[in-house]
């Protein structure tokens, strides 16, 4: 029976011995050491085991700053480092490996390393999370450039590495030259077609919101998964899930984390959550470190390698992925308790071409101020409506950032995310439809904090808008090709919701601004510039457009019940200012800095998660 | 029910109604709607200029762009079309919602409706005039059929398509704007049922209980309004836009409602006999029953019987009652009296109640009989206040329906406006034109079936000719003083009168109907 410091803290009576059974099945079932069970399980809290070793007599040492002889750690791979929570550092003079370690009395360790370095072994103890930062950092090179270029490799046509192409620059070039030269042959002809083919384009972009917010709401007549299904689903046949969290500087959620993962109804045996942080995010690192509770999710460092993205970093996590599902949450991120369930029964009810489910997502500090409202009703209508209309007709959806459930090994057969892509998740949606698989929607919901700042606000959405623009240059490098994948209805579809929606809100404020100073400001030269089809189609669709869009707006509160947003909705057209400037101001990233991660704070709000809601009421 | 009985009914009707149209119009029977329809489908396909007036505010909407449909057919067929297909569909939709939704056996609802459909004259009448009857009589089904769907299963998708199909109403009628105030009491009760506590207890107690509670009056406003909105917002911002794009390009927001040009009920209000003037008259007296129409119960028996066999909420009664509240409403202020036509849309509505509140009360047996014999009264009732209406297009369809077996004999008759086009054909070159006004003489157009050598008020030009004709045309289509639309023509007896003793008009008459002159302007 091997020792370890598990043992010998139920045989001084630290430790409850039903627990350790309990551990000793995780542990087996994810070959994870006891210690590393203990501390990312929820068993154990670091200060109590810190607390121990200190009575046992081992100081922890400070492992980062430890002088290290590598030809030791590359004997070792990143798995097992990572599965058992060790480092060997270096040949002491006496002739003994010094080997880092949470576990410094475990013996099974030290058989195993005895075996490979056939030198005596001599243990320090040091805190798991430097040890998981040494080895990733030492050990963790070829998985990060797996992470950043496996992608690119495999299907570089799926790359965002290269934002334009060249028959994308010729087409866009050419395009504004031929503009050009019309321009100056006839000035008043090129500008009266480019007015009409702008407001038929926005017209149309929005009337198939419309058109996909009426095909969505015919969901809601039918529940995808029940609450019945979820009850009868047998805890026994659950599968290992995984859940991804990745974070960067969001050292105050980290509580918060705990506990909305503790709400989760799955057994916390199969649950194999991976927080990633990235190199330099020693916030984040301490704030895990401190905390006065077992923390139930495993730290995972990912090494400095540029893009610096959320995308790369969930790639690299994929390479220490236990489940046969994988989730992809936010910090702040409240699910429905129920939502791992319900996405297992769904997965085992659709066919098996469906390898992603996307749950709702939505605010729980909606009546915080007037952004937070107008972001509750757009995100309501995308999610609630939108995306279901979009399933309905068997168009690509592009996922939402968090909330996405995969299969794990279609995950893997898709590639991952492309780290070039700021909008990975978009992207990763059409891939899926492109490689002949299909997205589905889940009817649960996640709670996220909603941007409540402005400027924050226009970071987020430039973000977006940009992702959305790489997504579209990506997927449209062949046409021809794209359409013989997804079918034309796909392509259009494709076009009007991924596509038109940056450009409907770069349109925008052109068309506004028409509007004022042809029939507010009543410019008389507009009038006479223009024929009065012109301006009629022009007057039309904008006024038209931004009331369908007010519509749409004031449907999303009915499932959820939000009446009180309802009057929030008539300001949807001051809201699309705030996205036209974000459209801009993403446009002017996508030329200059393409993969720059425009960083969403998050943690603003005043208001709690618990106060709010989640399942939607009929 | 076999699978493909209501698509075989439906285009037998469509056959029907098909060959009813043909014979009537062998016998020279025509209504006037139908020619204002096709004349500005004709003008739309043909004329280069003002198309943006043609195609945009022609109005009811829903009826020129659903006869735009059917212009392959022939610009004179295509409102007529347009009609017929629209009673073939809502014949289509009534099975299937039976179907689907009730628990009446199908040997007995599907002969009923198709009776109806086959017999009832407002039927016959709506389907093959070309006019918006049939395509209100549809989109009253569609509401009412949505907000019932709605009440069995409260989602988005049926309330949003109510309001889609309250702003087809409005743009097939635009009086029915004012069902945004006779649809509040139901819409304030659905809100209301939403928010009701304490529901082991009596009613009485349950609306006390949720009206005298701050947070559940909070709820119950928000709740309203947002009903309200989501059902009107669409239907309403519709009117809003179109009304401000008629003022920006007709020059009046209202142009689309006033304008002889763009909507036939200006003309048709004067064709149809001046009903107003005849107080004495039967409809006129059923129409001051402001309060409870008794006359719509007694030409509607089934509304009858669907309020008899009616068991539910109480938002729900208000719903079926709704357009009723609506009448009473409208003719407060109407100037004009209401012709049968305008009642038809009772009995959609009367079939989809019944065909979701028909079993509630009664054993279906029982509901069967009733609904049964309330609907062979209906077509009964129908057949009586047809024969007696007060509109003069009603009475002479009603007379021309009498000895409709014997059209597809005997020599194919015209009509005046026809008789009046085939000679205006024989005289219009490009080098001698005639001016028509098609504000009176959209009938004469669209029988011309061409624009060579015609002068309309379309064309920039008109104004001027008009003033001074001499030098541009030489032919006049002159409207008489017996014709009933005389007085909305600038090219009537009277200005004629001035013309010739102010601009020394010199005419000669060329050709005489019981409305029409042509003139020849002699130089």
């Amino acid at each position: 029976m091997p020792v370890s410091a598990l043992d010998n803290m139920v045989s001084v009576g630290l430790f409850d011995s039903n627990k350790l059974k309990e551990i000793e099945i995780i542990a087996n079932e994810f070959n994870y050491s006891y210690i590393k069970t203990a501390l990312n399980f929820g068993f154990l809290t670091r200060k109590k085991y810190v607390a121990f070793l200190e009575q046992e007599g081992f100081e922890l040492v400070a492992v980062r700053e430890e002088e290290m002889d590598e030809q030791y750690i590359v004997q070792c791979e990143l798995i097992e480092l990572n599965s058992i929570l060790y480092a060997p550092l270096r040949k002491m003079s006496d002739g003994s490996l010094l080997v880092a370690a949470a576990d410094p009395q475990d013996e099974k360790l030290k058989t195993l390393l005895l075996l490979r370095f056939k030198m005596p072994i001599r243990f320090v103890a040091a805190s798991d999370l430097d040890i998981t930062w040494l080895i990733h950092i030492k050990r963790g090179e070829y998985f990060v450039k797996e992470a950043v270029f496996s992608l690119m490799r495999k299907d570089p046509e799926q790359s965002g590495l290269v934002t334009f192409t060249d028959p994308q620059l010729i087409t866009i070039f050419g395009g504004i030259a031929i503009l050009v030269i019309l321009l100056f042959i006839s000035f008043i002809k090129v500008a009266m077609y480019l007015n009409v083919i702008f407001s038929v384009a926005f017209f149309f972009t929005i009337l198939f919101k419309l058109y996909l917010s009426f095909n969505g709401s015919k969901a809601e007549m039918k529940e995808m998964v029940n609450k019945a299904e979820v009850k009868a689903l047998s805890e026994n046949t659950l599968p290992i899930y995984t859940i991804l969290l990745p974070v960067y500087k969001e050292d105050k959620l980290i509580r918060k984390l705990i506990w909305n993962l503790r709400s989760l109804d799955y057994p916390r045996g199969k649950l194999d959550v991976k927080l990633l942080i990235e190199e330099d995010d020693d916030k984040t690192l301490n704030a895990v470190r401190n905390l006065d509770f077992p923390a139930n999710f495993e730290t995972i460092v990912v090494p400095f390698h540029m893009p610096k993205t959320k995308p790369k970093a969930c790639n690299y996590g994929l390479h220490f992925c236990r489940g046969e599902y994988l989730a992809i949450y936010d910090a702040e991120d409240v699910p429905d308790s129920d939502q791992l369930k319900k996405c297992v029964v769904l997965f085992r009810k659709l066919p098996a071409e469906f390898v992603v489910l996307q749950g709702a997502l939505n605010y729980f500090n909606k009546n915080e101020n007037i952004l937070t409202r107008m972001f509750t009703l757009e995100y309501t209508y995308w999610f609630d409506y939108m995306l279901p209309g979009l399933m309905s007709l068997d168009i690509p959806i592009p996922l939402g950032g968090t909330s996405n459930h995969f299969k794990f090994d279609k995950l893997m057969e898709l590639g991952g995310w492309d780290p070039f892509n700021v909008t990975e998740d978009a992207d990763l949606g059409v891939r899926v439809f492109e490689k002949g698989f299909k997205v589905g929607v889940v009817n649960s919901t996640t709670l996220e904090e909603a941007n409540n700042e402005p400027f924050n606000w226009i970071r987020q959405r430039s973000r977006w808008i940009k992702g959305y623009m790489q997504t579209t240059l990506v997927h449209m490098r062949n046409p021809a090709r794209l359409i013989s994948r997804i079918g034309w209805r796909g392509f259009l579809g494709f076009n009007f919701f991924i596509a038109g929606t940056s450009i409907t809100f770069l349109l925008y404020p052109l068309l506004l601004a028409f509007l004022l100073v042809y029939a507010i400001v009543k410019l008389t030269f507009v009038a006479t510039l223009f024929p009065d089809w012109v301006l009629y189609i022009a007057t039309f669709n904008l006024v038209a457009g931004n009331t369908m869009m007010i519509y749409v707006n004031m449907l999303s509160v009915f499932k959820r019940r939000y009446y009180e947003l309802i009057m929030f909705a008539a300001l949807n057209p001051l809201y699309w200012i705030m996205h036209s400037i974000a459209a801009y101001k993403g446009l002017w990233q996508l030329i200059y800095k393409p993969f720059y991660w425009e960083k969403t704070n998050h943690g603003l709000t005043k208001i709690s998660s618990s106060a709010a809601p989640t399942e939607p009421v009929l | 029910m076999p699978k493909q009985l209501p698509k075989i009914l439906a285009i037998f009707l469509i056959a029907y109604y098909v060959l009813i149209s043909w014979l009537l119009r062998r016998h020279g029977f025509e209504h006037s709607s139908e020619l204002f329809y096709s004349e500005k489908l004709f003008l739309l396909f043909n004329a280069s200029q003002n198309t943006i007036l043609t195609l945009g505010f022609t109005f009811p909407t829903t009826v020129f762009l659903s006869s735009l449909l059917f212009v392959p057919l022939g610009y004179l067929f295509a409102p007529i079309a347009a009609s017929i297909v629209t009673m073939a569909l809502l014949f289509y939709l009534l099975i299937d919602e039976f179907e689907n939704h009730s628990q009446f056996p199908w040997k007995l609802f599907v002969p009923i409706i198709f009776l109806i459909f086959l017999l009832h004259p407002m039927f016959v009448f709506a389907a093959i005039m070309g006019r918006e009857k049939a395509i209100i009589a549809l989109v009253a089904f569609l509401i009412f059929r949505s907000f019932f769907r709605y009440y069995r299963q409260p989602v988005t998708y049926h309330i949003a398509m109510a309001s889609i199909y309250i702003g087809c109403f409005i743009f097939s009628n635009f009086e029915f704007v004012w069902v945004v105030l006779t649809f509040f009491p139901f819409i304030f009760l659905i809100s209301l049922e939403g928010m009701l506590i304490a529901r082991n207890e009596s009613p009485l107690f349950q609306y006390y209980e949720s009206l005298n509670n701050r947070s559940q009056r909070r709820k119950l406003a928000n709740r309203t309004a947002s009903l309200y909105l989501i059902i009107f917002l669409l239907p309403l911002m519709a009117v809003v836009l179109f009304r401000s794009l008629n003022a920006q390009f007709a020059g009046s927001a209202t142009y689309f409602l006033d304008s002889q040009y763009a909507n036939w009920k200006i003309t048709g209000n004067q064709i149809k006999g001046y009903v107003d003037f005849n107080v004495g008259r039967d409809n006129y007296i059923y129409q001051t029953q402001i309060v409870i129409q008794g006359f719509i119960l007694f030409l509607t028996p089934l509304y009858i019987a669907a309020l008899v066999l009616f068991r539910g909420k109480l938002y729900e009664l208000f719903t079926i009652l709704a357009m009723m509240l609506y009448f009473s409403f409208l003719i407060l202020s109407y100037k004009f009296v209401l012709t049968l036509g305008y009642y038809l849309l009772f009995i959609p509505i009367a079939l989809v109640s019944i065909c979701y509140y028909g079993t509630s009360k009664y054993s279906v047996k029982k509901a069967s009989w009733i609904f049964a014999v309330s609907s062979i009264l209906t077509i009964v009732m129908g057949y009586y206040f047809f024969k007696h209406s007060d509109s003069e297009e009603e009475k002479s369809f009603s007379k021309e329906m009498g000895s409709i077996y014997t059209y597809w004999q005997g020599p194919r008759l015209f009509s005046e406006s026809e008789m009046v086009a085939h000679y205006i054909s024989g005289i219009a070159t490009d080098e001698n034109k005639i001016l028509i006004d098609d504000a009176s003489a959209y009938p004469i157009v669209v029988h011309i079936g061409n624009l060579k050598g015609i002068v309309l008020p379309h064309q920039k030009t008109f104004i001027t000719i008009v003033e001074n004709p001499s030098k541009f045309v030489k032919y006049m289509l002159i409207a008489k003083e017996t014709n009933p639309t005389q007085n909305l023509t600038v090219l009537n007896e009277f200005n004629l009168i001035k013309f010739k003793t102010e601009k020394n008009l010199k005419v000669l008459l060329m050709y005489e109907t019981k409305n029409w002159l042509i003139y020849q302007i002699e130089k």
